[in-house]
């Protein structure tokens, strides 16, 4: 193996031994599986440093395969490592927000009784996530998109014995299961058409000389796509991921930035020649992902939990990637995937210190509780904010501005201006957030607690403050990310200044503006003009109905069908059985009497018998 | 005297050493009854051998076999009632009835 590949191996192999080795011996032992965990996450991150380095040149990808099963009368399955300048730089941001996130937890979940388990599920997810970044082969893909499923599951439902975590893990389960079930589907009838279905192949054949006809790759792609709304929380699937705010909020930085949700958005930019082959599908991604974006943007402007407002804003940042990547720039789509990394961890990392201090998720409650003293809390949020809402120069602006260009130059007036209605709507939810939690003048009772910074606070700001430096980094790295990415003929820089950032700039700031009026200047009504319209707040707040649609339809439909399958598995199966327990048991008895235990009896009926036999001989003849 | 006479005889012991083994409730009482239809049986042989027409002198060794036979049957009887007794005190077949199913 070349020095490349065993760095892609090492990258999945060191979280991999962490978690076993801290979910099989180290469970009673919550200081040693940190350490390991961090230590696993630490090898990651610097073989996954060397990938960026090594691949740093552009269009240049590396394939290793090993057979796996080989199949008589037909190619093999196979597995191995595949990377490309997009691959590795995936992995390196997933390794560094794991990693990032994993200090943090070390202040945020001190003293939890599942300190150990919590961090060998760490370790699972960025083994599955970076398994998924580096697979070659789309089977390969689905199954550690299953194992990032699972990791999912575990860590929403961490605090597994309350109702509501349980409840929402089983609920992000399920639904991007339903998703999935399009995905595997897809898969097989691409091994069915190609034999095996390692990436570079997959793409080849869709492509102008390649053996898909045009249905066929627009099927499939309709398919992979229906896994990939699942898992990014699109259309009409994205109800699972505000409630999955109930898991730990590392997790929720972590599943909201480089894992999980992420996850869909990357397989679009891997495959992203292959669904380049199908453009009527990729046009009817690009307004599914806008109108999920919009929707969700009128959400977050009513929510009242801070981690709720987060988690529809990367909702509703994930439809802007897909829209990028739908128009046709991976470039785009990818750029903003990174800088959303980077700043929606920070923003939970950040709402995570005052949620750890207020002992509330609740914007208007963390408010009382003198949120300034979070220095670091203050920071991020603010520096996370700017950047998500869009503000120059902040990372946000700068991938935000890309998708944008992405956009008025592929996809048309219609679906550019709703856009840009949607940058405006982020801002103005964004700040409504900022200055509901920290509000300009002081809120409520002013409660004096001195408090001394721990070790684990110290953890949890260190996270925070490299996530918010890299805010003001990340942006100018879009001129790096096109070099190596760049054959989508996007030549719209991040610094080509048009009218485009002007709109776009001059709506953010109108948004700014609207959620100052509203919220932050002093003697602000500190309710928005959604909020006023009991209507509208309701159905907002209400994820639009969707989940009540739901609930009125599939789950009544699903819970009926579970009924039955209940009524026939207790009643039929289980009562066969039962009865023919039941009935040699019965018979046994009636039997049992036979054997009374007295000799004449038994004299008696064997003298019966034998004489009926000698009667019966008589009567035919003689013997046979 | 014809074969007959010899075979309602036959069959009358027959009767009386079935309705004995049934009736009593003593072992020793049992058994003489299993002998009357042993010795029925042998009855039966010899006359029976006669009808069909052979040699008289083979129905008569087979009885002679059968004899031994119920001298040794009885003598293993006969040994087991006493271990009964001894273990039990009573040779009363009613109360041997720990083998129920």
């Amino acid at each position: 193996m070349s020095g490349p590949v065993l760095a892609a191996v090492l990258a999945q192999a060191a979280p991999l031994a962490a978690c076993l080795t801290i979910l099989i011996g180290l469970r009673a032992r919550p200081r040693a599986a940190a350490g390991l965990a961090t230590l696993s996450l630490v090898v990651a991150l610097g073989a996954t440093a060397y990938l960026v380095v090594v691949v740093a040149v552009p269009n240049v990808h590396w394939v290793a395969q090993t057979t796996w099963l080989p199949v008589a009368d037909g190619p093999a399955l196979a597995f191995g490592v595949f990377f490309d300048p997009l691959a590795a730089t995936m992995s390196f941001v997933v390794a560094f927000i794991t990693l990032a996130v994993m200090v943090y937890s070390l202040g945020y979940m001190a003293g939890d009784p599942g300190f150990a388990r919590y961090f060998g599920f760490l370790a699972l997810f960025a083994w599955a996530m970076l398994g998924l970044v580096l697979a070659s082969n789309l089977l390969q893909v689905l199954v550690f998109w299953e194992l990032v499923g699972l990791a999912s599951f575990l860590l929403i439902g961490f605090w597994f014995e309350q109702s509501a975590p349980a409840a929402a893990a089983r609920k992000a389960f399920l639904m991007t299961r339903a998703g999935d079930v399009g995905f595997l589907l897809g898969v097989l009838l691409l091994i069915r058409a190609l034999g095996n279905a390692t990436i570079p192949d997959v793409i080849a054949a869709a492509g102008p000389a390649g053996i898909f006809s045009p249905r066929f790759t627009a099927t499939v792609a309709i398919l992979l796509l229906m896994g990939v709304i699942g898992k990014s929380a699109q259309g009409p699937l994205f109800t699972w991921l505000p409630d999955a705010m109930e898991g730990p909020t590392p997790v929720s930085a972590l599943l909201h930035s480089a894992t999980m949700v992420a996850a869909g958005v990357f397989l679009v930019a891997r495959l992203h020649g292959f669904f380049a082959a199908a453009p009527e599908v990729m046009r009817g991604l690009l307004w599914l992902a806008l109108v999920t974006a919009l929707a969700t943007a009128t959400m977050a402007m009513v929510a009242e939990d801070i981690k709720r407002v987060l988690a529809y804003s990367t909702i509703s940042q994930l439809g802007y990637m897909l829209m990028a990547l739908a128009a046709g720039s991976v470039t785009a789509g990818f750029f903003h995937l990174t800088t959303h990394a980077g700043f929606k961890a920070l923003l939970f990392l950040a709402s995570g210190i005052f949620i750890h201090h207020a002992h509330s998720n609740e914007m208007r409650v963390i408010a009382t509780k003198q949120p300034r003293s979070q220095r670091a809390g203050v920071i991020g949020l603010v520096s996370g904010s700017l950047a998500l809402a869009g503000v120059i120069p902040f990372s946000g602006y700068f991938s935000k501005e890309a998708v944008l260009a992405t956009l008025g130059h592929n996809a048309g007036t219609a679906a550019l201006a709703l856009a840009y209605l949607g940058a405006g709507l982020t801002a103005y939810y964004t700040f409504r957030m900022v200055w509901l939690t920290i509000p300009v003048g002081a809120v409520g009772a002013v409660v004096t607690a001195h408090h001394e910074p721990s070790g684990g606070d110290r953890a949890m700001a260190a996270s925070v403050l490299v996530l918010s430096a890299l805010t003001l980094v990340l942006g100018y790295l879009g001129g790096w990310l096109a070099a190596r990415l760049g054959h989508e003929g996007v030549e719209h820089g991040p610094f080509a200044f048009g009218a485009g950032p002007l709109v776009a700039l001059a709506l953010v700031a109108a948004g700014i503006a609207l959620a100052w009026v509203e919220f932050g200047r002093r003697g602000a009504a500190r309710a928005g003009f959604a909020e006023r319209v009991p209507a509208l707040r309701d159905f907002f707040g209400d994820n639009w109905y969707l989940d009540r649609l739901y609930g009125a339809t599939l789950v009544r439909w699903g819970t009926a069908l579970s009924r039955a399958a209940r009524w026939h598995d207790h009643t039929v199966l289980d009562g066969a059985s039962d009865g023919v327990a039941s009935g040699t048991v019965w018979g046994g008895r009636i039997l049992a009497r036979v054997q009374g235990g007295y000799v004449q009896a038994y004299v008696a009926v064997a003298i019966s018998l034998i004489a009926a036999l000698g009667v019966w001989l008589v009567r035919r003849g003689g013997l046979p | 005297m014809t074969v007959a006479s010899y075979l309602f005889v036959a069959a009358c012991l027959f009767g009386i050493g079935l309705y004995g083994l049934l009736q009593r409730r003593s072992l020793v009482a049992m058994l003489i009854a299993l002998e009357l239809m042993l010795a029925a049986v042998s009855i039966n042989v010899v006359a029976l051998t006669t009808l069909a027409g052979r040699d008289g002198s083979l129905g008569q060794v087979v009885a002679l076999i059968l004899v031994g036979v119920a001298a040794s049957e009885a003598a293993i009887a006969l040994s087991l009632f006493v271990a009964i007794h001894r273990a039990r005190h009573n040779i009363d077949v009613e109360q041997l009835s720990e083998l129920t199913g």
